[in-house]
């Protein structure tokens, strides 16, 4: 039974799924068969906003990128903490409310301390 | 929710006088960039001692913080343990830190804050705080073993053994879930009310679960199989860094296990009791054959301190009150001869620069206290009479002769003597060989060196011959326990 | 033949599978990359396959307390964060250095 449920819900998403490949690939054929085609060169190099691409595609990003990525990564998930705060925050005790602030203040501390050491300085000397 | 729980946050002042010492440290560090840096590491050790002694304060309470943190004479006793390490460590380190490094004051951070995941450890009563600690002081390790940002070993060791951390903590999740599934909660106490009643259907999952708890947990206290980030973590480490991972993060290690496997898991003790044995047998053995063919000291202390966690995992697969007792006692003393040993060895690296075992040749021309340090702690460590070594071992041994696991303490004693092999080899350079040429000139030994090694010898002698007082301390704090 | 509201219905087991496959997946990309990064992949799929099973298990089995569950995942979630950025910025410590990530070629320990 749970089985049956499972596929009378996909029924839909299997429908569109097929709806869709069929929409495309029509496009894709009925486009091949009626557009007029150049043989251009030029049209095999990769399109970056009309500029003819220098060097290769593989660039090296600067260290200093990764340094950005990887405090974006602890501030950006620690804020999972503040959801359920949030959703919870009229029931809960006025403790709760303070202890996120608490912990706010930790968050904001770390931020501020990477600032005062110059790491969100692009261009250090 | 919070209605009956107990929101005591004065049982845990200790943990937040630590706080306040990181954020001192850090903000001395960054704000007064004229003082000595070596400075810093006298204010941390000045800050632990003074936190040590207000945990003294809570000897003799009996409280728990929302029944996941709890306060007795156990946690009281790992709060000075792991204090007391962590302040010989920031002594240790205070001339190399200030001349190597740009930034002292995150060192001497993440040294506390480590200690704080490693009460942690100890204290709580819940897995998920358990896990917490266990990662805070894991991530503190990951940080402080690559410190040396510009030297490849360094990086490498702190790469590797990060790499097998993590692993590990994902195999000890895994199994704290299927614990939580079985049992319904994450605290310890539901959880041995939870297996007390196994329905059949969970019998595999419980089975899965323990067996990837103490794989975890096997990880992070280094023993066999699970023991190969070791080495390569200690010889890449600076040496104090070295020193405080075969202590602390070994105890703290042990501490979690003493507390999960008595208080939660006690009641199927023959599902997990064969598999400890089997490890710890391995280790015992590996650890200490390894140990022969080293020829570098940091690597050589590594697989004695595996050699060491087999001892003490003996102590867990037999866990009773006795062995637990037996379990802490041998801690203190391997922790007291294991420190002396490493400030012998990281005072030396601090004059000569090297860490090659060859290179201890003619100690004892040219600093003859800490060569005598040196033959004291590592006969300690080989579990000779006199020293703390002995009488640690001798009891360790016993309660677990007593829980009926003869054939571990065949092997124990007979790797016991093997490991006494390479501790001499250790011996005959620094006492037999003669220094190299242009090299037998004294070396100005700093005082605080000579100062901390004595100190420590002091504590080694004490405990080998007078051992009593411990013992009284480790019966309160293990009573707790078993009730 | 079908009832007009159709309701799925997840089973205990069902999610539990999802995990331990999960689990597995990550266990044996961890073991085998020779990529400091692919195995840091391999560690965190592990690490969501953890979740998986505590939310199954919260949502699904009889416990007194469901909320451990969740708070746990919350906080799995938040850990594992918390290792990929030391383990990233090891990562970027050792490539300045040796131009590689590769543990084979990484080796000036062994033994």
């Amino acid at each position: 039974m749970p089985f049956d449920a499972l596929l009378g819900n996909y029924l839909a998403v299997f429908l569109a799924t097929i709806v869709g490949f069929g929409l495309i690939a029509t496009a894709l054929i009925a486009a091949r068969l009626l557009a007029p085609f150049s043989k251009e060169e030029n049209k095999r190099t990769s399109y970056e906003c009309g500029m003819t691409p220098i060097g290769s595609t593989r660039a090296q990003f600067s260290f200093r990128y990764y340094i950005f990525a990887i405090l974006f990564i602890i501030f950006d998930v620690e804020a999972v903490f503040l959801f359920p705060w949030a959703v919870t925050l009229v029931d809960a005790s006025k403790t709760a409310f303070w202890e996120m602030i608490v912990f706010i203040g930790v968050l904001g501390a770390g931020l501020a301390y990477a600032w005062k050491k110059g790491v969100l300085q692009w261009n250090r000397e | 929710m919070t209605e009956g729980l107990n929101l005591d946050y004065s049982l845990l002042i200790p943990e937040f006088l630590l706080v306040g010492l990181v954020v001192a440290i850090v903000g001395l560090d960054l704000y007064a960039p004229k003082m000595k840096k070596t400075w810093l590491a006298y204010i941390a050790a000045a800050g632990l001692v003074a936190v040590g002694a207000v945990s003294l304060g809570y000897w003799d309470t009996d409280d728990n913080f929302a029944n996941i943190i709890v306060v007795d004479d156990y946690t009281t006793f790992f709060r000075v343990f792991f204090v007391a390490t962590a302040a010989v460590i920031c002594l240790a380190s205070a001339t190399m830190v200030a001349e190597k490094f740009r930034h002292p004051g995150e060192y001497y951070a993440l040294i506390i804050l480590s200690t704080i995941g490693a009460i942690g450890m100890a204290a709580s009563r819940e897995l998920m705080t358990a896990y917490i600690s266990l990662e805070l002081l894991s991530f503190s390790l990951y940080v402080l073993v690559s410190y040396q940002k510009f030297d490849a070993k360094s990086n490498e060791g702190g790469l590797k053994y990060l790499l097998l951390g993590a692993f590990a903590s994902a195999m000890f999740l895994y199994g704290m879930s299927l614990i939580y599934g079985i049992t319904g909660s994450t605290y310890y106490s539901e959880i041995a009310v939870g297996l007390q009643n196994p329905t059949g259907d969970f019998q595999w999952a419980m089975l899965m679960g323990l067996v990837l708890i103490v794989t975890g947990l096997g990880f992070k206290v280094a023993a066999v199989p699970f023991h190969m980030w070791t080495p390569d973590a200690y010889e890449g480490a600076f040496p104090p860094i070295t020193a405080y991972l075969g202590t602390t993060s070994k105890a703290a290690g042990f501490a979690l296990m003493l507390v999960l496997f008595s208080q939660a898991f006690e009641v199927v003790h023959d599902d997990w009791s064969w598999m400890i044995a089997g490890i710890a047998a391995a280790t015992m053995i590996l650890g200490n054959l390894v140990a022969l063919q080293q020829h570098n000291i940091k690597r050589l202390m590594a697989y004695s301190s595996i050699g060491q966690v087999g001892y003490m995992l003996m102590a867990i697969a037999a866990l009773n009150s006795d062995t637990a007792q037996a379990l802490l006692v041998h801690l203190v003393g391997y922790m007291v001869s294991n420190m002396a040993v490493f400030i012998v060895i990281i005072a030396w690296y601090n004059m000569t620069g090297k860490d090659e075992i060859a290179d201890f040749r003619g100690m004892r021309e040219r600093a003859p206290l800490l060569a005598w340090v040196l033959a004291g702690a590592l006969f300690s460590l080989a579990g000779l009479p006199l020293f703390a070594g002995f009488v640690t071992k001798f009891v360790l041994f016993q309660s677990v002769w007593n829980e009926g696991f003869y054939w571990l303490i065949a092997i124990a004693t007979t790797t016991s003597v093997v490991s006494l092999y390479y501790y001499l080899q250790i011996m005959r350079q620094a006492f037999v060989e003669k220094p190299a040429e242009g090299e037998e000139s004294r070396l100005p030994v700093p005082l605080l060196m000579n100062g901390l090694a004595a100190a420590l010898m002091v504590g080694v002698l004490y405990i080998g011959l007078y051992p009593q007082a411990l013992f009284d301390v480790v019966e309160a704090a293990t009573d707790v326990l078993f009730v | 033949m079908h009832s007009p509201v159709l309701t799925l219905v997840l089973h205990l087991e069902e999610v539990l599978i999802v995990g331990a496959a999960l689990f597995a997946i990550g266990l044996y990309v961890a073991l085998s990359k020779r990529n400091a990064i692919g195995i840091l992949m391999g560690i965190e799929l592990m690490l969501n396959a953890v979740n998986i099973t505590f939310l199954g298990f919260a949502r699904m089995s009889v416990s007194e307390d469901p909320i451990q569950g969740h708070v746990f995942a919350v906080f799995v979630i938040t850990v594992a964060a918390a290792e990929a950025a030391v383990a990233l910025a090891l990562a970027v410590a050792i490539y300045k250095h040796r131009e590689t990530v590769n543990i084979d070629q990484i080796d000036l320990l062994r033994w």
